[in-house]
């Protein structure tokens, strides 16, 4: 599960401007990709169709080899509950406390409320912050909602994880406990795609990078795996998601 | 808004109840009256009497002598030393006949064809009684309310969507959170659609109050009024079966105007 193909995806907006140009690519299941590029270069387009929150104008996304783009109404909400998104702003409902947030995917798929509570400090348990669920997110540092913005996006243990720019707005070190986060769940068998443009950060991560530059994959590759293992040593244990 | 919306069909609905129900009560029927020239004698009169109470489309037969029109004028007018100085009675003696049920029209132009021809009659009018008026201003009354309950339950929809749209506007982070973890289109639209339910409701519950408000306003004037035609008023309508139907309308009405708002703002919303 969690298997991603594009074939030859081309995504052109009504003002002529195509952000996506004849994208052909595959992501493993399990497998965790950055990708990178300068503003404008098609990163918030392509994670964007993955979640159909838009279709490509040409071309065929196929996760688990069902084609995206021909999803019903009806479907399309199924399909995201095995999606998790973070975004750079993390999309937090201000009136709502971290438990509320973090919570809502679940309620929304129907879970018991019993099992909502299990799953909610499970999901902050992963992320350091149980204890605050009773918190408001405007009471939280920018880092921590992020991190409540991580938590509701894996609470559902999604077979696909995105990520848009999850460490714009964060200082290096934070930066590193986000990205160490997303190895985390990446470890557990979900399939990660990270969209960001901190290459110094990504290379240290020994993992796949796709650059785009105007709408098309430039280079696909793997950055310094002895980087990856050193990252990943310090933070082997406790993978509470999926758990 | 809604509230005013509902009221006024609503109320109508009441008034032509009531006056349904005051018609179905009241005793008079329409009739005609024949009126007598001065010169015409009580044989005439007596004739024209006995001419008419052996008509079957006739009920019955009241005579008011020149004498009795002038006693009854002295009281009502106010002029009675006035009419003293006149040296002879100037009203004439007229007879008041009351038409049977099932009479049409054909057969009132026949009779009074017939009366009028009769010796000492002067004259012979069909009267539309106070009660056909009152008929007639039922359907008028009904056929308004039920165009009011159209305009106005259309425009308690709007009011409802607009308000509704306001309500998605101040969400609109949170709903594209919701579709962003899967939310169905009911799931989104569920929360909208009980406030525009409950704003529904209200609506009908204003509604209430201002027809009862209404209703203790000008239910005493009207028992003075009916009460000189020997009527008593017993208001029908507001009853638990009214209300419960004029809040079921509401919600429904509310819940319509949710389903307008919702459905297009929600299906066009983007998650991110």
């Amino acid at each position: 599960m969690g298997h991603i193909r594009l074939q030859r995806v081309t995504k052109r907006f009504e003002n002529g401007f195509e952000a996506l140009s004849e994208v052909t690519t595959e992501f493993a299941a399990g497998s965790m990709t950055f990708l990178t590029g300068h503003s404008g270069a098609g990163k918030s387009t392509f994670l964007k169709l993955l979640i159909r929150a838009d279709t490509p104008t040409r071309g065929q996304i196929l996760v688990n080899d069902v084609d995206i783009g021909g999803l019903s109404a009806a479907r399309l909400p199924l399909y995201r509950r095995h999606i998790g998104v973070v975004f750079q702003d993390h999309h937090l409902l201000a009136a709502r406390t971290v438990f509320d947030n973090v919570a809502m995917p679940l309620r929304v798929a129907g879970m018991r409320e019993r099992e909502v509570a299990r799953r909610v400090r499970a999901s902050l348990t992963t992320v350091e912050l149980l204890g605050k669920e009773g918190l408001l997110p405007s009471h939280l540092s920018t880092g921590e909602q992020q991190r409540i913005g991580i938590a509701r996006a894996v609470v559902t243990r999604p077979r696909i994880l995105l990520a848009d720019e999850p460490t714009g707005n964060l200082d290096p070190d934070l930066s590193r406990h986000i990205m160490d986060l997303f190895t985390r769940f990446n470890q557990v068998g979900t399939t990660v795609i990270v969209a960001s443009h901190d290459i110094d950060l990504i290379e240290t991560m020994g993992l796949r990078i796709l650059h785009l530059e105007d709408g098309r994959v430039v280079s696909d590759r793997t950055s310094d795996p002895g980087t990856q293992s050193a990252a990943q040593s310090d933070q082997a244990d406790s993978v509470e998601v999926g758990s | 808004m809604v509230g005013i919306a509902l009221a006024l069909p609503a109320g109508l609905w009441i008034l032509q109840v009531n006056m349904d129900e005051m018609s179905a009560q009241w005793e008079g029927r329409p009739g005609l009256s024949v009126y007598f020239t001065l010169q015409a004698d009580n044989a005439s009169v007596a004739a024209v009497q006995g001419y008419l109470e052996e008509q079957q489309n006739i009920d019955r037969v009241e005579l008011t002598t020149a004498k009795d029109a002038l006693e009854e004028f002295k009281t009502y007018s106010g002029l009675g030393s006035a009419l003293d100085l006149l040296g002879s009675n100037p009203l004439p003696a007229s007879l008041q006949a009351r038409f049977a049920q099932s009479i049409g029209p054909i057969e009132v132009e026949s009779l009074m064809s017939a009366t009028q021809a009769l010796a000492g009659v002067a004259e012979v009018v069909v009267e539309k009684t106070w009660l056909e008026r009152l008929n007639e201003l039922s359907r008028v009354v009904s056929r308004l309310g039920a165009m009011l309950a159209v305009l106005f339950g259309l425009g308690a929809v709007l009011v409802t969507a607009s308000s509704v749209r306001l309500a998605i506007e101040a969400r609109l982070d949170e709903l594209r959170v919701l579709k962003l973890v899967g939310a169905t289109p009911g799931q989104v639209r569920r929360p909208f659609l009980y406030f525009g339910a409950i704003y529904g409701f209200g609506g009908g519950v204003v509604a209430a109050m201002l027809i009862a408000v209404t209703i203790l306003v000008i239910e005493p004037p009207l028992q003075g009024l009916l009460g000189s035609y020997q009527q008593t008023l017993d208001l029908a309508g507001f009853d638990p079966l009214f209300l419960t139907v004029l809040l079921l309308v509401g919600s429904g009405l509310g819940i319509l105007g949710a389903l307008v708002a919702v459905g297009q703002r929600i299906r066009d919303l983007e998650v991110v």
